[in-house]
């Protein structure tokens, strides 16, 4: 019988060597980490996604102070997420539909999804949880919900939304539009294909930056992926569409490419639900084009 | 009542002489640093997931704690036998039942202000901040449910026949009451009768302890509750605590010990 | 002289478990009176009835009918218990605690004042010679120092009444030489002790009454010398008898 150290020794032994024997392999198998990386992401296998969803919704949760409704309550809030669309609404011309996303939590209304208090247990109970609608009002706060989108995007890397939502708080509140563009460049490589990152992105150029040419060359990008994604959907994403060709006609005014500006403009009117605005800008558009007459220009 | 101190010290000192507490406090500090480690977006001043996951932890480790302990009270005097030294001398049932409650829920009690008092540093750490009366507040109340679950596990070591088993079922109820607890007449709405009155009366019967919860009030930085619902629900805690009591000393009073 | 110890016409049946098996008689109409200042030996075979008659005085048992009292109190009462000392047969202590914890615990179950306690716990230790090992938790124990620990608990509260339930069986030479020495100390004190016994010399040389118990029956009670008077035999003789052994043989 040999002796018990002697055979951990042997055991060890083995294991190291089926350790060594075993990294390479390790190493060259591809299989299902591929793209995903990480060892939560490898540990969790699919359910990471639902992780990932859960997280999102967490972050919106935060974005309202932990007024959020749960399976039970009112269903009539829409999943999508309003966190990035408050402060946008100041700064882009904003489609009706985009608004009634806003304005199903009103503010103004004391109990949100929740409704009227059933009873008095349910009435009395109210006052141990948030039970009323905010949104993270000081900009320090805003931070708050940056660690559930980025656990998203680690756990569910082809979550696209994690990515420009949580750009979107980087740029706007926090001022921190290099941070917005760095993780917005690695979730575009992880969605190489993505059109809401590349409009994302081309904000960063435009709004941050100052560079309208890139920012142009960004929403053009975008617009052809949209395109190429989506038409001939039955229900096609016409609410980032128009985000792409309201940018597009921003940056072009300021180049002062206003043929150009007309086309997307046209483009646009298409879909508007208030064409004749969007004739006025067009009409304004064209009379930027046509030169007005003047005196002819002299020799130099 | 005389009895009823003596016996809950030496339970306090049998609870702080196990391992379980300081395997469970470790287990909360570990993580909690653990993941305060973890850095994202370069922004250190990030606190609030830190505050929701530490506050998580606590409730976890206590309600284990609280349920654990208290489960196997009455069931190891009994299998031991030392109730029979015990009850040898002039100290009735129901002092058995109140030391034994007051004993886990004191220790309970000690518990919670060592993981607060860990809760509070770690928050401070990062938001350089000290609600003291939101943190009393949240202390309090969860020491209240933490009451109703020390009750309800008493009886249900009277009424269960192995303390693993009434620990897990003591563990299912409160959780299923504290996730599911505040929805109860939501559901009841949607249902047919006579299933309606059957939910909402469990509705209105069963110990909300979900009242007691007020961790999102704190990770997000809200205003103190009302005083008068702080002293409604401690008062709510009382009532039920003591109707858990009185099933475990009617269970108790007459079972013979041997 | 009213009786210390009363027990009035005491039935206690169990239920059986097996469906259909219906009820055990444990104690059937026992009564039994024990004075001031007795020492008292309670004898029979396993199952005789002893440990449930002693479960009825400390209230551990409901009796199905009659009623039992300790110092004219009603035994379901946690006041009769107050001046009542309880060795059980095995020990059974928080084994998380020192001897000195567990004798101060005790001690305040009784209402014993601070100093009080403190001197009796002192005087205690020493008479059951733990003063040595008085702050180590009692698991680090031996066998025989625990059982001394259970001395030691059952005398706390200088108790008037002392309730030993087979308080030799399981003790080592020393804790029976402690237990023989408390006897006839607390006989010396005017105390009365109650126990039950299988160790028929030491219950011949220690009681001045004894009852013989069998199948849940009294079958005799009285001095020690009168039934031995009475019967022309030994104590074990007399026991032996009263249990119906060696069973008589039946005519052919």
């Amino acid at each position: 019988m040999p002796s018990p150290y002697l055979v951990l020794v042997f055991l060890l032994t083995v294991c190291v060597s089926l350790a060594t024997w075993l990294q390479p392999h390790y190493l060259a198998w591809g299989g299902s980490r591929t793209g995903d990386g990480g060892l939560l992401a490898t540990l969790l296998g699919e359910s990471r996604r639902l992780f990932a969803a859960q997280f999102f919704f967490k972050a919106d949760a935060y974005f309202h102070s932990g007024f959020y409704p749960t399976i039970f309550d009112n269903q009539i809030v829409e999943k999508e997420l309003h966190m990035s669309e408050e402060s946008e609404a100041a700064r882009t011309p904003r489609p009706p539909e985009a608004e009634a996303r806003t304005t199903q939590w009103s503010p103004g209304e004391d109990y949100g999804f929740l409704g009227s208090p059933k009873d008095w247990l349910d009435r009395f109970s109210r006052n141990f949880f948030p039970s009323r609608h905010t949104h993270l009002e000081q900009k320090s706060e805003a931070r708050e919900i940056l660690p559930w989108l980025r656990l998203s995007t680690w756990l569910d890397p082809h979550r696209v939304e994690s990515y420009t939502v949580a750009a979107f708080w980087l740029r706007t509140r926090l001022g921190r539009p290099e941070l917005a563009a760095q993780l917005l460049h690695e979730g575009w490589r992880a969605n190489p294909d993505s059109y809401e990152i590349l409009l994302a992105l081309g904000r960063i150029d435009e709004e941050n930056r100052h560079d309208p040419v890139r920012a142009h060359n960004l929403y053009a990008l975008a617009l052809r992926k949209w395109h190429r994604q989506q038409d001939g959907n039955a229900e096609p994403d016409l609410y980032t569409y128009r985000e792409l060709l309201g940018h597009l006609v921003l940056v072009d005014e300021k180049q002062g490419d206003w043929a150009e500006a007309v086309q997307y403009l046209t483009l646009l009117k298409k879909i508007s639900p208030n064409p004749a605005a969007i004739q006025r800008q067009i009409d304004e558009a064209r009379a930027k084009l046509t030169p007005a007459p003047g005196p002819a220009p002299g020799p130099p | 009542m005389n009895a009823v101190w003596p016996i809950a010290t030496v339970v306090v000192k049998e609870l702080y002489r196990r391992k379980d507490f300081y395997v469970l406090f470790v287990l909360t500090a570990l993580i909690t640093l653990l993941m305060g480690s973890v850095t994202f977006f370069h922004d250190d001043r990030i606190a609030r997931y830190l505050k929701e996951l530490c506050l998580l932890l606590i409730w976890v480790s206590t309600l284990v704690i609280a349920i654990t302990a208290t489960a196997r009270q009455l069931p190891a005097e009994r299998e031991q036998r030392t109730i029979l030294p015990l009850l040898a001398k002039p100290v009735s049932r129901g002092e058995v039942v109140v030391g034994k409650f007051l004993g886990c829920w004191l220790a309970c009690g000690v518990a919670l202000v060592v993981f607060y008092l860990f809760f509070g540093v770690v928050s401070a750490t990062r938001e350089h901040a000290w609600p003291l009366t939101n943190y009393f507040q949240a202390l309090w109340l969860q020491w209240c449910m933490l009451a109703i679950v020390v009750a309800m596990s008493l009886a249900g070591s009277l009424v269960f026949a192995a303390p693993s088993s009434n620990a897990t079922i003591v563990f299912l109820v409160a959780s299923a009451i504290l996730l599911v607890g505040r929805h109860l007449n939501t559901v009841a709405l949607t249902l047919p009768e006579p299933a309606q009155t059957l939910v909402y009366a469990l509705y209105f019967a069963l110990p909300h302890l979900e009242l007691f919860d007020l961790r999102d009030l704190l990770v997000h930085d809200w205003a103190p509750i009302a005083w008068w619902a702080w002293a409604a629900a401690t008062l709510y805690a009382l009532a039920y605590t003591w109707v858990f009591l009185l099933v475990a000393w009617l269970s108790f009073r007459r079972r013979p010990l041997v | 002289m009213d009786p210390i110890l009363n027990i009035d016409n005491l039935r206690v049946e169990y239920r059986n478990r097996e469906l259909g098996q219906g009820v055990t008689v444990a104690l059937a109409d026992l009564s039994l009176r024990v004075n001031a200042g007795e020492v008292f030996g309670f004898l029979g075979p396993n199952g005789a009835g002893k440990t449930t008659t002693i479960q009825v005085l400390l209230g551990f048992v409901q009796p199905t009918r009659g009623s039992a009292q300790l110092f004219g109190v009603d035994v379901r009462e946690p006041t009769a218990r107050q001046r009542l000392g309880y060795l059980p047969e095995l020990t059974y202590y928080y084994k998380f605690l020192s001897a000195e914890e567990l004798l101060r615990f005790y001690a305040r179950l009784f209402r014993l004042a601070r100093g009080e306690a403190e001197r009796r716990i002192d005087a205690i230790l020493k008479l059951v010679e733990l003063e040595s090992a008085r702050r180590r938790p009692i698991k680090t124990y031996s066998k025989g120092m625990q059982q001394r620990v259970g001395l030691a608990q059952a005398l706390i509260n200088n108790p008037d009444l002392l309730i030993l339930d087979e308080p030799t069986s399981g003790l080592d030479p020393l804790g029976r030489m402690k237990v023989r020495e408390i006897i006839d100390r607390l006989r010396g004190e005017g105390k009365t002790v109650f126990f039950s016994s299988h160790e028929l010399g030491e219950v011949e040389t220690a009681c001045d009454r004894v009852a013989i118990l069998h199948q849940g029956q009294l079958k005799v009670v009285g001095p020690v010398a009168a039934l031995v008077r009475e019967h022309q035999a030994s104590l074990e003789q007399v026991f032996l008898r009263m249990i119906g052994y060696p069973p008589t043989p039946t005519p052919a």
